[in-house]
Formats: structure tokens, sequence, C-alpha cells
């Protein structure tokens, strides 16, 4: 039960950055991303070129990660994004899928459709706390999440970018009277949002293989995440996240494996019909 | 505005009338008119899904859900209890349309983006459910109907041309359930709702009820389409059925890039996707897994950044009034219809 708890919460927190990104988008440019989870793929795949290449460990390969799919997002964004900013909701979300389905089958095409994995000497280890067991690939990864969410925070609340970020998601007119780049804004902070789940994807690769497939597992999974913690909310997505990665493996302790993910969904269904805004305000 | 129709129903008489007579041209056991099938079943199925998505704007990305239930409970009947698939297409149109009530309690006070994530996890816990209970379902494996030579009565023919006809009688009677509801009365309620949710309600529509029956009636027809998609295939397993981009999107996209809640708008979109998806399956599948996919990711986008409106807004003048008209009409029919 503890051992369910713990592993839940490591799992969660690497949920939380990968939804945080989500969150940013959608709270920052008002559009809801149906595309993200392909830039984690994006981010698992650069950093698992990085550690075959370069040798790099996917935890220091993701920054290699954040950074390529920064540069990705802000193009994405200012190519396409920006065009269905003021277009209807059918309008976005359908950009957004069109998206998802071309960046899954180039991935295809150009990475071929085999799982990937990477080895790195700590995959098996861990640390015995009495009964407990910690794996160290998990607990890195949530160190790096860990790490990454208080560098995002520092960066929102403190650099003039973050604020003008924040500005421009409380009110796209008033941040331009002020003299905030608005089209750019938008773009830096697409890019960051899908920088930031390109981050999670890397982090996780020790654990979980890659292929082009892989973003279709994390879709439902983030937007649980996100929604739990309310669209648009930073906090309230790290919130969700520790939540969904407890109640996931909280549920395999009743529930076979396959059945899993549908504990998600019937949590999803019924957060979006009795509490829309996300379970926890404000943030 | 019912004259205005007057333009489009020739057009749409002599679609009729050439997809009825192309059996007779083509070799009725060939792969032309399978695809010519195929972009029948697309047309309605699209057809069905521009009720709730295009009338009421209720942009749903689960429509697989109701697809599947349709091919699910026919064919389990079929196999199971061996009652023909006819009666099991009535029969999944009905657990369709009670899926659909109880998918709108938790959802029909959600709009847009919210809308469209409820019902895309809606299709995909019927999938996880198909692929988990294998006893019932025949889990991740699939279904097949047994072949079984020509058998009308049970929905089984030798000739790819009879499946042809019925699959264009379906599709004219969705055209005509779209038609009936899109001028009826609940036609001008829905697209008050569209416009001004808050205002349909003041002015006294039961946005509610509205949206509910669209939605049945929609899954219901989506329902009939599975049914008639699983025995023209002979298979189909929960991934193919319950497929996200194969089935949602696509019904949704075809509806879009033909024009979003106008009667000729599923048709002229199938017209022209299906056959393009078949060439590019046909040329480029060969040369890289994946391109022929990713082309028609590409022409998503690619549509709603060029014409996010439809083909139909490039259509002659008296069609392209009628696409227009349905958009200012709304306001002062609805005030009447309610």
């Amino acid at each position: 039960m503890l051992q369910a708890l713990i592993d839940g919460i490591l799992l969660g927190g690497v949920y939380g950055v990968i939804a945080t990104g989500l969150s940013l988008v959608f709270g920052v440019l008002g559009v809801v991303n149906f595309a993200h989870a392909e830039f984690l793929m994006l981010g698992m795949y650069v950093a698992w070129f990085a550690w075959r290449w370069l040798g790099l460990d996917p935890l220091l390969g993701s920054v290699l990660s954040f950074v390529i799919v920064f540069a990705v997002g802000y193009v994405v964004q200012r190519t396409l994004i920006e065009r269905v900013l003021k277009a209807p909701p059918a309008a976005q979300v359908f950009l957004t899928v069109g998206l998802l389905i071309a960046i899954e089958n180039a991935a295809l095409m150009v990475f071929g459709s085999e799982f990937r994995s990477v080895s790195v000497p700590y995959q098996v280890q861990g640390y015995r706390l009495g009964d407990i067991f910690i794996g160290a690939p998990y607990l890195y990864a949530f160190a790096a999440a860990v790490i990454l969410a208080a560098a995002l925070w520092l960066f929102l609340e403190r650099s003039w970018t973050g604020r003008a970020i924040r500005a421009v998601a409380q009110d796209a007119m008033a941040a331009t009277l002020v003299g905030v780049d608005t089209k750019r804004t938008y773009g830096l902070a697409f890019g960051l949002g899908v920088a930031l789940t390109a981050f999670g994807g890397a982090v996780i690769l020790p654990y979980i293989t890659v292929s082009p497939t892989v973003g279709g597992q994390f879709v439902v999974l983030m937007f649980t995440v996100v929604v739990l913690g309310g669209l648009g909310s930073v906090a309230g997505a790290l919130a969700g996240g520790i939540m969904v990665g407890v109640v996931q493996s909280m549920s395999t302790l009743i529930f076979p494996i396959q059945l899993q993910n549908l504990c998600l969904f019937v949590i999803f269904i019924a957060v979006l019909a009795l509490r829309p805004q996300g379970l926890i305000k404000g943030a | 505005m019912r004259t205005l129709f007057t333009p489009s129903r020739a057009a749409l008489l002599i679609f009729f009338v050439a997809a009825a007579l192309l059996p007779f041209f083509v070799d009725p056991r060939g792969h032309l008119l399978r695809v010519a099938a195929m972009v029948l079943l697309f047309a309605a199925m699209a057809q069905s899904w521009n009720i709730v998505g295009g009338l009421a704007n209720q942009i749903s990305l689960g429509h697989a859900g109701f697809f599947g239930l349709g091919a699910y409970t026919s064919t389990l009947l079929f196999l199971k209890l061996g009652i023909s698939p006819w009666i099991g297409m009535f029969a999944g149109a009905v657990v369709a349309g009670g899926a659909a009530v109880l998918l709108s309690i938790p959802t029909f006070r959600l709009k847009g983006h919210y809308f469209a994530l409820a019902t895309l996890a809606f299709a995909e816990v019927l999938r996880v459910i198909a692929n988990s209970w294998a006893d019932f379902t025949g889990g991740p494996v699939g279904l097949s109907i047994p072949f079984m030579g020509s058998q009308p009565a049970y929905f089984a023919f030798r000739a790819v041309s009879s499946y042809y006809w019925v699959i264009l009688g379906l599709l004219a009677a969705v055209c005509l359930a779209f038609h009936l509801l899109a001028s009826g009365a609940l036609g001008y309620r829905l697209r008050a709702v569209r416009e001004n949710e808050n205002a349909a309600e003041v002015a006294g529509v039961n946005t509610f009820r509205v949206k509910l029956i669209a939605s049945v009636i929609s899954a219901a027809l989506t329902a009939i389409c599975g049914t008639v998609f699983a025995q023209f295939t002979f298979f189909f397993d929960p991934d193919s059925i319950f497929s996200l981009a194969g089935l949602s999107v696509r019904m949704a996209m075809i509806a879009i890039v033909g024009g979003l809640g106008t009667l000729g708008g599923p048709i002229l979109g199938a017209l022209f996707l299906i056959p393009l998806e078949e060439t590019a399956n046909a040329f480029l599948s060969s040369k890289a897994a994946g391109l022929s996919q990713f082309v028609f990711g590409v022409i998503l986008i690619a549509a709603i950044l060029i014409q996010p409106r439809g083909l139909m807004a490039w259509w002659p003048k008296p069609r392209r009034r009628r696409a227009e008209a349905s958009r200012p009409a709304v306001a002062a029919p609805a005030a009447k219809g309610a």
C-alpha cells in the first residue's frame, strides 16, 4: 500500500511536468493542443539519439530534448497555431488533431516502427527503506521533474519573459499596450509548453520504451492530469499529475493491469462532468 | 429557406442516380466498386456526425464509439444467438442511442474543447473494454463474420454491388434524416443552440433536450453504419473500430472538408478525401510506412488553414447562398421556433 503510494508519487511527479506543458499552452494561448503528446514522443527520440550517438544519459539528454523541441514548437506555433488562435474551437481542435496524425506518421517514416530503449547502469538498481523499494530510474526522473518544475516557477515569476507570458495569459490586449510582443510571447509559451513535455518524455526513457505511437498512451493521461488540476493552471497540473500517478499505481492493487487506464478514463469523464474548472482552484 | 434547397436538390438527385447506376458500368466484383462503396459509407458516417457536429456544433471526437457499438452489437448477436444482422443493425442503433443518452448526462453542459475531450475519452473507454473483456468481445483479436455465400436474409452477399446498393440506400436515408432535421423545427433550435446557447435557453428552447435528441439520432445512425461496415469487411478489431484517427477524426474531417453543417458537405468531402486516400495508399504505402497517413494529417491541416468552411464554400452561387444562409437566418427563426 505504502509502496504503491510512493510509486504513484514518483510516477505522478513526471506526469505533472508532462502535463504542465499542456496546461501552459492552454492557459496562455487558449488552445487545447491535441498534438501535445507527440512532442513527448519527439523529446523521447531526441534523448534516445543523444544516448546512442553521444553517449548521453537520458537525464542529461533531456536538456537537449528541451532545447530542440522548444525550437520545433516555436516554429509550429508561428507557422500554424498562430493562424487559428482566433478561429472557432472546431478549427483549433482539428488543426492540432491533424498535427498529431502528421507528426506521429512522420516519426513512423523517419524512425521506423520498432520500439527503442536505452540501457543505463542504474536501470535495475534501487534503494531499500525497510519494506519499501524505490527504483532508481523512477527516483531520478522524479528528481529531474521537480528541478524543472522549480526552474519553471522561477522563470515565470522572476524573468521578464516569464512575466510577459503571464501577462499575455491574463489579458493579451493589455499586455500589447504595455509593450509586450504578444505574437512572439505566444510562440515562446507554446515552445516552452512542448519543451517541458519533451523533457518529461526524456527523463522517463530509462523505464519506458519509445515508438512512434507512444504519444497515444499519454494523450488521455495528460488530459486527465490537466483537467484534474484545472485547464490552464500550472501548479494544478503538478498536483493533478501526482494524483493521477497515485490513482494509477493504487488501481493496480485492485484491478488487472489492462484496466488501469479505464480507471483514469472514468475519473476523467467524471471530473469533466462535475468540475470542469478542475479540482484545485486558483494557482 | 426551403426554396433555396432546390438547386442543390437537383445536384443531389443527379449524384444519387449516377451513384445507383455505377455498378452497371464498372466491374461488379472489382476494387473500384469497393472504393466507391467506402466513399458512400464514409459519406453516411460523416453525415451522421454532421447532425451533432454541424448542426449543434458539438465537436465529437468519439463517434467511433457509436460506430463500434453498432458493429459489435450486430456481430455478437449473430455469432452468439444467430440473429440476423438486419435485426442486429437496429439493436445496435438502440444500444448506441442508449449510450448517447448516458454520455449526454455528464457532458451536456460541456462546450468546445471540453466536449471533444470527453467524447474522445468515451470512445477510448469502449476500446479498452473491448480489448480486455476477451470472453465476450473476442478481445484484441477482433471478430470475424464467417463467409456464408449469398444469404440476403442474413446480410451476406456474393457480389460487391449488393453491398454497394445497401450502402447507397443507407446514405440516402441518413441524408434524408439530416435534411428533415435541419429544415425542421429541431434544426432551427439546434442552430439557435449553436449560435448562442444562453439566448436559446432564454427564448424557451430546452437546450438539453434538443442536443440529446440530436445526439441520439446521430449515434443511432452511426451505429447502423458500423453494422454495415462489419458486414461489408467481414472483420474488425477493437483498435480499428474504435480508432480515433481512423474513424472519429475521419468522420469529422470529411464533414469539415466538405462543409460543416451542410447537406452536401459530407458527400463532397467523402468524394474528395476517400479516393485521395486510396490513391495515396496505393502509391505511397510501398514507399514508406506512415507516408499516406502523414499526407492525411497534412491535408487536414491544410484544409483548416485554407478554407475552414469547407468545399461547399466554393460552390457556385445559389448553393453558396444556402451555405451562408444557415448562419444569419438563425436569429429570427430561433425566436419563432421556440
